[in-house]
């Protein structure tokens, strides 16, 4: 408890970053990646050709996705970092010392990456009439841009999971090219030109200012532009999984269907094979200019790729289990090391923000409920999400004591509990009480332990 | 506060040039911002204006400042990344802990920025054809939009001020009445700052060919400078206790230079026209870095202390934690070895230190719980049931719901179980011969009040926590079967039956295993 940590009631705080994490993937991959770079790619084929309405259909496409990018992709970057700031500062905090670097270089980028789109939208009309040759440069210039920072972002994510060396040798280097990194930013930048792919395909099907006659040619191009790297994408996620550790890897099925369908792996297989059939029949569709087929199937195909896209961060941002930074942090942002010091010398009494009477709120037990909160408010809420209360049904207090104890060992993608022995049992009785199993037992009148069974 | 953890101590570069960074890129930062909240507010108030003057005139000027504000937002927003990253580096603590107290703010954030670009965006579009819808959201968004640096001025406000932070936490800002005014001073004065900034680069910049609303302009960025007048000389009150020479005279300097800018103004002449732009051009860099450069020596004075004094326990935390490094390392590489994707796996982990490795309930946890763990190397029952059992766990007891293992695992660890234990055999007919008779009459008129008359669980029994086993699909050899009727099981109703005669506790034995429903 370094920070006042701020736990969101109802979402919690893994479910809140990754609500944020995901808008922003299928802007930042899908519009900045993926749609810019097929504008760019229009607009140089009617250069070539000498196409002036093609070229008019790239300016059409430009403008609702400069709004978007700028308005809710750019935001809700940086606005996963300001909710990891106040929902994970510890880890964050650490996190940027490690990368402080990439992160830097990251801020070039993306400062280069408007400085060259905004000249690229605001002096369309004017570029093409005197140096259509540059504004197309300009065009490439971007998405080469747009390319390094999905670069320097891989590396930062990648090492969330495979920190590989970095553990022992504490290298930049080695955190940053680590194992997933080749495959992860392959299946990214693929993922968001084939996410492009889908989008523009979706306004060109829809949009009423089109000809007919350019609207077959163009889905044909973008029907075969979603099958190709669609596929590459697919063949990137197969090499990414192939290289996780085992020991997260054997998580994915859980962490995609929860507790609650936990037992039905089917449904994982079931809905992932649906979303590539039907992403690769909207893309065949196109490539075959059945124009009637593809509209019925492109909304469809549209909110399936968002699910894919959930599936896969949620899955990568859970299977890692109990760690926040493998080898350094727990997901609780305790950093192992310390969790053994927190062990032998106390929890609470190295605890910052820790005031046995907080103003204001005070709720019953606060010991057990602040060592909660800092130990499992990550994860589980009270009232919310992954109710800790639902997880306790059932239980006898010594039971939750037991699991306290043996949190990471009962399951796998937990961490340990950090603290002492006599702090691990406040915890467990103040679970316990939560847990309402006590007012339960209490309806239930004692029952006589004599006159049972003898003749 | 006792202050553990070592990230305090990896830092890029010394303490000086992360300062010069963080002045450099947040003055960078904080230009394009002010251009764009003072364009925000010059777009909706001439729309305003052009509206009620019936749009006879300039709207191309109008709809040319609302893309100004497309460009300069998407500055000022990735812009923002640099200070953000180096003063969550160079003053993480101070910045996470003011940050965090104002948690709620600082996530609202998210929504107001998002909401603020569209609704602006919006306002551009079509704005002459439906003016009403286009008001709404262009005064909604600019409402949006100005609450924005009242979030991040009351982090900064609150970051500076340490010794206010658990008041803070507890009470929130109106308990602080000395820290809201400073708050509310320095909020208005970046609102002027944008009205002034935004004001001047429209009024030197964009206006060209739009004569009235250069003149408009003109009295815009006087009422802008009186308000900043004011607004500062409050602020100035506001951080009276801590002002030092550097601090002074910076934004003396500042004064001065936004002196000159009015009356550049009012200095109207078309010939000498590009050298007062060339004026302007230095003369509002100039106000902006010395303003910040008062600013930033304040800053530097309130949290630097702090900041060594926590690096400083750093550094003796790294100490007490560097013997305990190893061994985490070496629990680290263990879990990763350790793949729960087998039963043996699963089992030696999730369920020995219960039911002991062996199967026979004396895991090095079991005296501890009240209900002791079932010795399962004794158990004789449907794969079915003791799936259940497993994945849903038994209420009242020990043994927890293992749902966070997919059917795959499961399965697998109940081979395991059953190649271990034989678990899923069927129970054996006792050796001993016993008093079948005397056995079926204890169990009709004792047993079956909570077992049921056939096994099956009985609806009282159903009720129990921990309920009784369904004995027709669970099972237990014949002597575990004969030392629970015997000893009873701890911690349940079910009671020891000892007072039973020998011959008839036998019959029950032979009884369970008949009841016990094929696989």
């Amino acid at each position: 408890m370094l920070f006042p940590t701020f736990y969101l009631p109802g979402l919690g705080q893994g479910m809140t970053i990754a609500l944020v994490a995901v808008v922003h993937v299928l802007i930042s991959h899908g519009f900045a990646i993926g749609v810019v770079s097929i504008i760019v790619l229009l607009e140089h084929l009617a250069l070539r050709r000498g196409d002036a309405e093609l070229a008019g259909l790239a300016k059409n496409m430009l403008k609702p996705v400069v709004i978007i990018v700028t308005a809710v992709g750019a935001v809700t970057g940086a606005g996963i970092w300001f909710t990891v700031s106040v929902l994970a500062p510890g880890g964050i905090g650490y996190m940027l010392r490690v990368f402080f670097w990439p992160w830097f270089i990251e801020w070039m980028a993306f400062t280069l990456e408007v400085l060259v789109l905004l000249p690229y939208y605001f002096l369309w009309e004017r570029m093409r009439a005197k140096q259509a040759g540059l504004h197309v440069a300009l065009g490439w210039s971007y998405v080469a841009v747009a390319l390094a920072s999905a670069f320097l972002i891989s590396g930062i994510l990648g090492f969330m999971l495979t920190p590989d060396g970095w553990v022992q040798n504490q290298r930049l280097v080695s955190a940053f090219f680590n194992p997933t990194f080749w495959p992860q930013l392959a299946l990214r930048f693929l993922g968001g030109l084939a996410m492009g792919g889908l989008w523009s395909l979706a306004y060109v099907l829809f949009s009423r200012h089109i000809g007919a006659d350019l609207r077959q040619r163009v889905m044909r191009l973008l029907g075969g532009w979603v099958l190709v790297n669609g596929a590459l994408c697919a063949l990137a996620v197969w090499i990414y999984l192939g290289r996780i550790p085992q020991t997260y890897a054997t998580h994915k099925i859980f962490a995609v269907l929860t507790s609650r369908l936990s037992q039905d792996a089917w449904l994982l297989w079931l809905g992932n094979i649906l979303a590539a059939l039907c992403i690769a029949a909207v893309a065949l569709a196109a490539w075959l200019r059945w124009r009637r087929v593809a509209l019925v199937l492109i909304i469809p195909a549209l909110i399936l790729t968002a699910g894919l896209v959930s599936e896969f961060e949620r899955a990568r941002e859970f299977v890692r289990g109990p760690y926040l930074m493998p080898g350094y942090m727990y997901a609780n942002q305790i950093p192992l090391a310390q969790s053994d010091y927190l062990n032998r010398h106390g929890f609470l009494a190295n605890a910052a923000w820790y005031q046995p009477q907080p103003p204001g709120l005070t709720p019953r037990a606060p010991a057990g409920h602040a060592l909660f909160m800092a130990n499992c408010g990550v994860c589980h809420t009270i009232g919310g999400l992954n109710d800790i209360r639902d997880r306790l049904k059932g239980r006898t207090q010594p039971s939750v004591t037991v699991m306290v104890r043996r949190t990471k060992q009962m399951v796998p993608f937990m961490p340990s509990f950090s603290g002492t022995p006599a702090e691990s049992l406040t915890m467990a009785a103040y679970l316990y009480e939560l847990s309402g199993e006590r007012r339960s037992l209490e309806a239930v009148p004692p029952i006589s332990r004599k006159g049972v069974g003898h003749e | 506060m006792n202050n553990l953890h070592d990230l305090l101590l990896a830092k890029p570069f010394s303490d000086q040039v992360m300062e010069l960074l963080l002045f450099g890129s947040f003055a960078l930062h904080l230009l394009f911002v002010l251009l764009m909240l003072g364009t925000a507010m010059i777009a909706v108030f001439f729309f305003v204006h052009s509206w009620l003057t019936g749009f006879s005139y300039e709207l191309r000027w109008d709809k040319r400042v609302l893309s100004i504000h497309l460009a300069l937002k998407s500055l000022a927003v990735v812009l923002g990344v640099a200070p953000l990253l180096i003063i969550q580096v160079l003053w993480s603590v101070p910045f996470l802990t003011a940050a965090s107290i104002m948690a709620p703010y600082w996530l609202a954030l998210l929504g107001l920025m998002i909401f603020a670009f569209l609704s602006l965006d919006i306002l551009g579009h079509k704005m002459d054809v439906h003016p009403v819808r286009h008001l709404i959201f262009g005064v909604l968004g600019l409402a949006a939009l100005v609450a924005v640096p009242a979030v991040f001025t009351a982090v900064l406000s609150l970051m500076e001020n340490p010794d206010k932070w658990s008041l803070v936490a507890g009470k929130g800002f109106a308990a602080e009445p000395a820290l809201l005014f400073h708050w509310l001073m320095r909020y208005l004065h970046i609102l002027g700052a944008a009205a002034l900034f935004g004001g001047a680069f429209h009024y030197f910049f964009s206006t060209r060919g739009a004569q009235e609303r250069h003149y408009h302009l003109s009295h815009w960025m006087v009422v802008a400078t009186l308000f900043q007048v004011v607004v500062g000389v409050l602020l100035l009150v506001s951080v009276m206790g801590r002002l030092t020479p550097a601090v002074i005279t910076a934004v003396t300097v500042g004064v001065f230079a936004a002196m000159l800018l009015l009356g550049l103004a009012f200095y109207r002449h078309p010939e000498v026209d590009k050298r007062r732009m060339a004026s302007a051009l230095v003369l509002l860099p100039l106000i902006l870095v010395s303003m910040l450069m008062a600013r930033q020596y304040l800053q530097h004075q309130a949290v630097a202390p702090m900041q060594a004094a926590l690096e400083a326990r750093a550094q003796e935390a790294r100490r007490r934690l560097a013997p305990l490094q190893a061994t985490a390392l070496r629990g680290f590489q263990a879990h990763l070895a350790t793949v729960y994707d087998n039963g043996e796996t699963i089992y030696a982990n999730a369920c020995a230190f219960c039911h002991g490795q062996d199967g026979g309930g004396q895991g090095s946890e079991a005296a501890t719980l009240i209900v002791p763990p079932e010795k399962l190397n004794a158990v004789r029952a449907q794969r079915q049931y003791l799936y259940q059992v497993v994945l849903k766990g038994v209420p009242g007891s020990g043994m927890p719901y293992f749902s966070v293992f997919d059917r795959g695992k499961l399965d697998s660890l109940l081979d395991y179980m059953n190649a271990s234990f034989g678990s899923e055999a069927l129970p054996q007919p006792p050796s001993r011969q016993g008093d079948l008779a005397a056995a079926k009459m204890v169990f009709a008129k004792t047993c079956a009040v909570c077992h049921g008359e056939q096994g099956q669980v009985s609806v009282f029994g159903g009720g129990l926590r921990p309920a009784p086993p369904d004995l027709t699909r669970y099972g237990l050899t014949p002597q575990r079967a004969y030392a629970v009727i015997t000893q009873g099981y701890d911690g349940t109703v079910m009671q020891p039956f000892n007072a039973l005669p020998e011959a008839t506790r036998w019959g029950l034995v032979g009884l369970l295993a008949s009841l016990r429903v094929k696989p």
